[in-house]
């Protein structure tokens, strides 16, 4: 399985979680169906906390894990990155619209409605 | 004579032609072409301020004598100033590519990861990811693992054929490495001093590079679903129509108006746009510069040394 995929798969179970989590609950949730090796869900939270998607808590002798943001803040904050327009960021991303004016872009985020 | 006349050619190429260019209507009926006049516009009249700043002082040096004090000063300084105009541009370029890459590569990571799998796999295609939210959005991630980004919200506003026609554009987009033209232009843009420079071309650049990624996706699904399925995500975009001359909102209004049209593109305009490219690239170099450098090369100052 592709890292990329493993990696979607951990911040998931990250997102869809109450409480941070451990290396060892993560493992467990990951390799209900599937042969899984505890080493190579250690490896993807180092990824993830390396790249500050994740956030590493010590709490009694083990690290636990939790999202730095949730998804639905995630999302709006990519989606606002995506379409504000600023003249030296144009060049990075190609939109089917066209770029929004900020004003439509905040108010739309606000209605969007915190679902799933 | 000749710093003279490159630099009225630099000033019509860099303040005249730019904002008629921009007003004309005919760049829609042959996008490509007039990309590449843009193109062509842009370098040459970066040729045209070089070539002004290298043959003042050769001017001069014909007129004061090639051993006068100044003429060596002045040779120097307008070296330096045609080193500035390259290296500043040349810093540009590579500021703009270095940011668009890094932005790009974060959107890359983070696409991956809230990317919703199930959805994802009724669209098809694996370089698509669907994101979570109201806000219709697509776009596309250029770089060596692209990616086309959509929104729940899209697949809910539009049918199965209107969206093949996002994504048939996105496509065009990432397959004919649309983001470098951008990044060239935006680079322009950059380097110019703030008081000279102007977004005309840029935003004009943008516009025709949308209209190519048109033609493309109407050559695979037909005009219908792509007409459809932009105004569908104009309406479903709030306020977006509330804000008096929206820029975006004209370009996308073109954009309907030529999916309306039965054929927009015309092959005659092409050719002549494409000629009037090349011949504007040439110009200054073979009429004005060659002749130049001939003479230039017999005045040389420190030859005599």
């Amino acid at each position: 399985m592709a890292l990329g995929d493993l990696e979607r798969e951990v911040m998931t179970q990250l997102w869809d979680a109450r409480d941070p989590l451990t290396v060892r609950q993560v493992h467990e949730l990951l390799s209900a169906n599937r042969d899984l090796a505890y080493t190579t869900v250690m490896t993807v939270l180092d990824r993830l906390a390396k790249k500050k998607l994740v956030v590493q808590q010590r709490a009694d002798r083990a690290y636990r894990y939790a999202p730095a943001q949730t998804r639905e803040e995630m999302t709006a904050g990519l989606m606002l990155d995506a379409l504000s327009a600023t003249p030296d960021r144009d060049a990075a991303l190609a939109y089917f619209l066209g770029q929004l004016p900020p004003g439509a872009i905040q108010a739309a985020l606000q209605a969007t409605p915190k679902e799933t | 004579m000749t710093a003279l006349l490159l630099g009225a050619l630099g000033l019509t190429l860099s303040l005249v032609v730019p904002g008629l260019l921009a007003g004309a209507r005919w760049p829609g009926r042959a996008p490509v072409a007039a990309v590449l006049l843009w193109q062509a516009l842009t370098l040459t009249s970066v040729l045209c301020a070089l070539g002004v700043v290298l043959a003042a002082p050769e001017e001069l040096t014909r007129a004061a004598g090639a051993n006068h004090p100044w003429t060596v000063a002045a040779l120097l300084f307008s070296l330096a100033v045609a080193a500035t105009i390259v290296i500043r541009l040349l810093i540009s370029l590579i500021r703009v590519s270095a940011r668009a890459r890094a932005r790009r590569e974060r959107h890359r990571i983070l696409v991956d990861l809230l990317d919703r799998v199930e959805r994802r796999r009724e669209v098809g295609g694996a370089e698509v990811r669907v994101l979570d939210g109201a806000l219709p959005l697509a776009y596309c991630v250029p770089g060596r693992e692209p990616r086309v980004v959509l929104s729940d919200a899209v697949l809910r506003v539009l049918d199965r054929a209107q969206v093949d026609a996002v994504l048939a554009h996105e496509r065009a987009h990432l397959r004919h490495r649309h983001e470098l033209v951008m990044e060239s232009f935006t680079a322009f843009y950059q380097a110019v001093p703030p008081p000279l420079r102007s977004r005309a071309p840029l935003d004009a650049v943008h516009l025709l590079l949308e209209m190519v990624s048109d033609d493309a996706a109407r050559r695979r699904v037909g005009p219908e679903p792509l007409r459809a399925a932009l105004a569908r995500l104009s309406d479903a975009v709030p306020l977006a129509e509330e804000t008096p001359h929206d820029p975006a909102g004209d370009a996308r209004r073109r954009r309907l108006d030529r999916l309306a049209a039965p054929a927009p593109n015309s092959a005659g305009l092409s050719v002549v746009a494409g000629v009037a490219a090349a011949g504007l690239f040439v110009l200054p170099t073979v009429i004005l510069v060659v002749p130049w450098l001939g003479q230039a090369l017999d005045a040389w100052p420190f030859r005599s040394l």
